[in-house]
């Protein structure tokens, strides 16, 4: 054992050769491949360019919105929430089933003898189902911290990740088993019609922005805001940021860290429920694995913006949208593929920069 | 009577409804009825037997709510009125809940509305079951009253089994004794004795070369599957278990000795056909590089970070094998038929039993190696990296290569395990390694007892044989998995095999919530 040190010290200075050495390595090889299929090729032309970075933004919303729900517990607990994606799930299908409703109800009139309650009030039908998508996900957020996690409190992490794992593999196989493996279509109110849109001309052709698309990512905006204004600006907001700094200290000072972390699932819950309905009106297809690659995405938005960090993960989740939809076609590679992109951007951020884009060099504990 | 808390009653009356709301709209009550059904004997029962059946079930369901609204440690020892009172709470509530799950869906029945679009289980049969073929609100009547009178008289039981006297002596008398004959100095040097041990030794041997010959194919089949579970159990057990690295994509690896292995010896798209040993190395080998190349960036990283890279790594590859890009090179979406069996001497071996045989050897050879490794020097250095890898590196112990060498170990052993899985099955395609085999595998591990190499065999039988043996409950498998990891971490985080390790004085506290001080 005489040369241990001698080894470690050995390692740190590959570690310190190697990291600059493969971010090199692989930027230079992808910004090649990207020259020569974007300015080379020219497979594509910019209308279509265009369509991409749109729909690219509007997933992107829905990330940033999952992600901040991964990062806020990231923060406060030092855990991987990993049934955060059924929670969504559980959101979309809230969403699901109130359209399902009301397009069950009917009130005729005398111009439309068919018309349902959906159609002959969409917006309030439009809210209902974010209110019941957002209260359902808050709830089993709720009750996933109070019956999985908070018993839990001192325990390893790894027993902590253990159980996340067993609640998000218990919530997708209850949501199969009630409610089918099927896809279902999801029925929107006319006015937000999936089809539907404005058509923009870009360089003499025509691109639709449809009204889901603007409806999604405006909401996801202002979700945003309402929650930075949350974490910065209320009482709520303070304690969130204490116990994240330090609970035991939170707690001397008067911080109630159970109630606190709590709030906190109930919120990321919340904003997550929102993505689902979101998810709901502009995907428009919903099942039991709705959930679960949204999840991992955004987790890995969250990872690339710096975990812990609010602003990070909305950057993160935008950004990552953004390369999901570019990505194939910048690289020339088969759209079958798109789902590789997160992974491999998630594989190749923590070799590169572990901390992330926003993230400060964190301490190693919470690494 | 006025600091009568009647919390625990409807807490668990609440508990007991979900449950049974649960049951009846994932279709268990139906099932489960048909399994017992199957259980005691009765296979083709029709009428108004299967309703017995149920009644059963349900006065079971009480009882145990009742006890549970009894025994909660809120209510003192030895005060019978809260116990009771608490009982009925939980039967009321309990009763409420079924009484409006028949009178709801057995209204649904009637008026003919199909439930089965949104709710796809509940058919009208499990309808008719629950009510027991009675109108709704009968029906519903029937198991207010049911559950009402079987809380009660759970509750009285729970709370008699608690304080009587004489049979609390009973049942301490015969704890002891089983304890007092299991520790007594004569089974003890039984137990240890040389010559009991070669002799136990000899017998399991000799169990292990019969029983194959005299089992079916279809057992064979089945405990082959054990035999590759128990195979990853271990490999995981390395990593996860002594290093305490989780590895969520566990299955990444079990993939790559398997499409290795089978693009070898596979006529399909490269009709290379090498030799079974040479291809089950080279499918180990490169398995085993591919967890060192994935561990060499992460592993300097503390944290779940490990399990969240395997993931996104299991992921890569399943989308890439059956994606339409590498048909050419790995078979795509169809995957990898006719995949080469082994050969001994020349003689190819194709009957399953001689399979079982070889898969039986690996896991031997498999389990002699981790015995090995849990008391060597790497071992206890995986064992202190695992309590705290802080201290860990303050004494001597080189973390960052130790676990490194835990995930290459581990890799290989999983990716023998899907070269033998590949070879069995003389075919692999991207199905066989979705991510429900890593979860599987994690909670093999960890049902069994995390670290302990006689929990793995055991964990492994319950996850993988059991559900073979008890076809009919295959949909409810994975969701009985996640409640069982919740309910395991929270009550018994060890595992049902705890390992035998000595244990910190706090060892919750200690070990890594420390930290964030």
């Amino acid at each position: 054992m005489k040369n241990t040190s001698d080894q470690n010290i050995s390692k740190i200075k590959l570690s310190k050769f190697l990291r600059p050495l493969i971010t090199f390595l692989i930027s230079s090889f992808l910004l090649y491949r990207i020259y020569e299929v974007v300015f080379i090729r020219q497979q594509f032309t910019p209308d279509i360019w265009v369509r991409f970075a749109i729909s690219g933004l509007i997933l992107g919303g829905m990330y940033a919105l999952i992600a901040i729900g991964y990062t806020l517990v990231y923060g406060i607990m030092f855990m991987i929430n990993f049934a955060h994606g059924e929670v969504m799930m559980l959101g979309a299908f809230g969403g699901y089933f109130i359209f399902e409703l009301f397009n069950f109800i009917p009130t005729p009139t005398v111009a439309d003898p068919d018309l349902t309650f959906l159609n002959s009030q969409p917006i309030l039908s439009i809210i209902l189902a974010f209110v019941a998508g957002v209260t359902i996900a808050g709830l089993s957020g709720y009750f996933l911290e109070k019956i999985a996690y908070r018993p839990l409190r001192k325990a390893p992490r790894l027993i902590l990740l253990i159980t996340a794992i067993g609640a998000s593999t218990a919530l997708q196989n209850l949501a199969m088993l009630l409610f089918g493996p099927t896809r279902k279509n999801v029925i929107n109110p006319m006015i937000l019609e999936r089809s539907a849109g404005w058509s923009v001309l870009v360089s003499g052709k025509p691109v639709l922005i449809t009204y889901t698309g603007v409806f999604s990512l405006v909401l996801s905006a202002l979700l945003m805001v309402a929650l930075y204004l949350v974490v910065q600006k209320t009482k709520l907001g303070r304690s969130m940021r204490a116990v994240a700094q330090d609970k035991n200290t939170a707690a001397l000072m008067g911080v109630d860290v159970d109630d606190v972390i709590s709030k906190t699932f109930i919120i990321s819950g919340m904003l997550a429920g929102a993505a689902g309905v979101m998810w709901d009106i502009h995907m428009g297809l919903v099942n039991h694995y709705t959930g679960f690659l949204p999840g991992i995405k955004a987790f890995t938005a969250a990872v690339m913006g710096g975990i812990g960090n609010i602003p990070g993960a909305m950057l993160g989740g935008i950004l990552l949208g953004m390369l999901e939809a570019v990505g194939p076609a910048a690289l020339g590679i088969d759209f079958q593929l798109k789902d590789v992109i997160a992974f491999t951007i998630l594989i190749l951020v923590l070799i590169v920069r572990p901390s992330g884009i926003l993230g400060e060099k964190l301490s190693e504990e919470k690494l | 009577m006025s600091n009568l808390s009647l919390k625990n009653g409807r807490n668990a009356g609440i508990v007991f409804g979900i449950i049974i709301l649960i049951m009846f709209s994932t279709g268990f009550t139906l099932i489960g009825n048909q399994l017992v059904a199957k259980l005691i004997g009765n296979e083709g029962f029709k009428g108004l037997d299967q309703f017995k059946v149920f009644v059963i079930f349900m006065v079971l369901m009480g009882l145990w709510n009742g006890s549970t609204a009894a025994r909660k440690p809120a209510i003192a020892k030895d005060e019978m009125m809260p116990a009771i009172a608490n009982g009925l709470v939980a039967g009321l509530v309990f009763g409420v809940f079924s009484l409006v799950i028949s009178v709801f869906f057995g209204t649904m029945l009637i008026i003919k509305v199909d439930i089965r679009n949104y709710l796809v289980n509940i058919s009208p049969e499990s309808t008719k079951l629950f009510l027991f073929d009675q109108t709704p609100v009968l029906g519903g009547a029937y198991h207010f009253g049911i559950a009402l009178i079987t809380s009660f008289a759970g509750a009285f039981l729970a709370h008699f089994t608690r304080t009587n006297q004489s049979l609390r002596n009973f049942i301490a008398n015969s704890k002891r004794s089983v304890s007092d004959f299991s520790g007594s100095p004569k089974v003890v040097s039984t137990v240890n004795n040389q010559y009991f041990k070669i002799a136990s030794y000899l017998v399991l041997a000799a169990l292990l070369i019969i029983i194959p010959r005299q089992w079916g194919s279809y057992w064979n089949y089945v405990f082959g599957t054990v035999g590759i579970y128990v195979l990853l159990g271990l490999g995981l057990n390395i990593i996860t278990g002594w290093a305490g690295q989780l590895v969520i994509g566990y299955v990444a690896f079990f993939a790559v000795g398997a499409y290795s292995f089978s693009l070898l010896t596979s006529p399909a798209p490269h009709n290379l056909m090498w030799n079974f040993w040479i291809a089950l190395a080279v499918g180990v080998v490169a398995a085993a590089v591919s967890g060192l190349l994935i561990g060499l960036p992460i592993l300097n990283l503390r944290g779940d970070y490990l399990a969240i890279v395997t993931l996104g790594l299991a992921e890569i590859i399943r989308i890439l094998l059956k994606s339409d890009m590498l048909t050419d090179f790995t078979g795509g979406p169809r995957g990898l038929q006719k995949v080469g069996g082994p050969t001994l001497l020349g003689n190819s071996i194709t009957s399953d039993i001689d399979f079982m045989y070889l898969i039986i050897i690996a896991v031997l050879v498999v389990t002699f190696f981790a015995y090995r490794l849990q008391n060597s020097r790497t071992g206890k250095a995986w064992y202190a990296i695992n309590l705290d890898e802080t201290v860990a590196r303050a004494t001597g112990i080189n973390a960052y290569s130790s676990k490194l060498l835990a995930l290459t170990l581990s890799a290989a052993v999983a990716g023998l395990a899907g070269a033998l899985f590949a070879s069995r099955n003389q075919f692999t395609g991207p199905d066989d390694h979705a991510l429900m085999v890593s979860i599987n595998v994690i909670c093999l591990v960890i049902v069994g007892g995390i670290g302990n190499i006689p929990g793995i065999f055991l964990g492994a039988f319950a996850l993988k044989g059991l559900p073979e043996i008890l076809r009919e409950i295959e949909n409810y498998r994975l969701l009985v998995f996640g409640v069982l990891l919740i309910v395991m971490m929270r009550i018994r985080p060890e595992g049902f095999l705890p390992s035998q390790r000595p244990k910190l004085e706090h060892p919750i506290d200690l070990a890594k919530s420390g930290k964030e001080e």
